[in-house]
């Protein structure tokens, strides 16, 4: 019996599913980056990334969605999770994404971004995606603007991540339709 | 046995049932950890939204291991009344029977009948050889319970992060332990329904 927790999205370069228990090595390889993840609520003991990683497959089987492991076609790789994100407390439905150092600036993030507001949209039913990015994160920033959402101000987040200052970047679902019916018209 | 074919897991005592959470029972697992007393010797309060991450690991370690804490509720209301069972944190020091249960459902014998069902089910179910519980010294209550699992204090202990810092004694039973104490006791008084 195969755990049906989610969908796996295909895109050009890239697998989306749900996390599973092989992710772990990886995962916590991630978190251990302590300077790549500083945005991100910073460094965790593999400890501590293994009950994150439990928490994420938990809200796939309690609320039908969480952030997806993204996995390179090419290699097999688990390369970072992105998608959608809507803990207790936040301030909306969010699709975010972290990515392992070895593959930022690959155009990854935006490829996978993509896929899953598709599915948040299509399938979730959401109206507006947010980003909540650390004002000093400028390569997320770039990724949200390449998406096509824009800054919406500052916000705060529910603990444990309400010490960080943070910006709120928006599109709503109406605007995402509009601009992928526009690349598919140009394509 | 896969892990998915687990989440159905149901175990019935005599005043109680034990099954896998589910979101419904957020609202009073949070009010626990919110209660200073409850909370004291698990970690701490916890506001709502760390407590939501926290409550989701339940869910997510069944889903990909087949096993983590039942939701113990009353059969008479199916209130929720705390959590109870098998327990294996990555760089945990062994195979715990953790329990954790609300308030307002203390000193009524829940957690000891609750507690039976869920060792008697790592043992015969999930064939572990070893149960342990980390208990904080302080914490006479649980100490309580723990001895009339069966299991006793086997000395101090250190747990990984985040409770690196937080100071517990290992309590604990072995596999042939506890079929001695089954064979030694009536049928009668088994709870194991």
């Amino acid at each position: 019996m195969t755990i049906a927790l989610g969908p796996t999205l295909e895109t050009e370069r890239l697998l989306l599913r749900p996390p599973t228990r092989e992710d772990f090595d990886a995962w916590a390889a991630l978190m251990a980056d302590a300077e790549h993840v500083r945005f991100i609520g910073g460094v965790q003991a593999p400890e501590v990334a293994w009950r994150a990683l439990m928490a994420t497959v938990g809200m796939w089987a309690s609320e039908g969605f969480a952030m997806f492991s993204v996995i390179e076609k090419a290699t097999g790789r688990w390369i970072g999770r992105v998608g959608p994100y809507a803990p207790f407390g936040w301030p909306g439905t969010e699709v975010g994404w972290t990515l392992v150092r070895e593959a930022c600036g690959r155009g990854y993030a935006v490829e996978a971004a993509t896929a899953t507001i598709d599915w948040a949209v299509d399938h979730l039913g959401w109206t507006r995606i947010i980003h909540t990015i650390s004002v000093g994160n400028e390569a997320s920033k770039a990724v949200a603007r390449r998406l096509g959402s824009r800054f919406a101000g500052p916000v705060s987040l529910p603990p444990p991540m309400s010490a960080e200052p943070v910006e709120l970047w928006a599109q709503t679902a109406d605007d995402w339709r509009a601009s992928r019916r526009a690349q598919t018209v140009t394509a | 046995m896969s892990p998915a074919s687990r989440l159905a897991t149901v175990l019935e005592t005599d005043r109680l049932i034990l099954r896998v959470p589910v979101l419904a029972d957020f609202g009073r697992y949070a009010e626990m950890l919110a209660s200073e007393d409850a909370a004291r010797f698990i970690g701490g309060t916890l506001l709502r939204a760390p407590a939501w991450r926290k409550f989701l690991q339940m869910p997510g370690a069944w889903t990909v291991q087949g096993f983590a804490m039942f939701s113990v509720l009353e059969k008479a209301s199916g209130r929720w009344l705390g959590q109870m069972g098998p327990w294996r944190p990555e760089g945990w020091p062994g195979n715990e029977i953790g329990y954790a249960f609300h308030p307002d459902a203390w000193g009524q014998g829940f957690a000891v009948e609750a507690g039976i069902a869920a060792r008697d089910w790592a043992f015969e179910t999930l064939g572990w050889n070893d149960i342990i519980h980390c208990i904080d010294p302080g914490n006479v209550p649980s100490q309580k319970v723990a001895q009339r699992l069966g299991s006793r204090k086997r000395g101090p202990g250190t747990l990984p992060p985040p409770f690196e810092d937080v100071p517990i004694d290992v309590w604990g039973q072995t596999r042939s332990e506890w079929l001695a104490a089954k064979r030694d006791q009536p049928a009668s008084c088994r709870n194991n329904a």
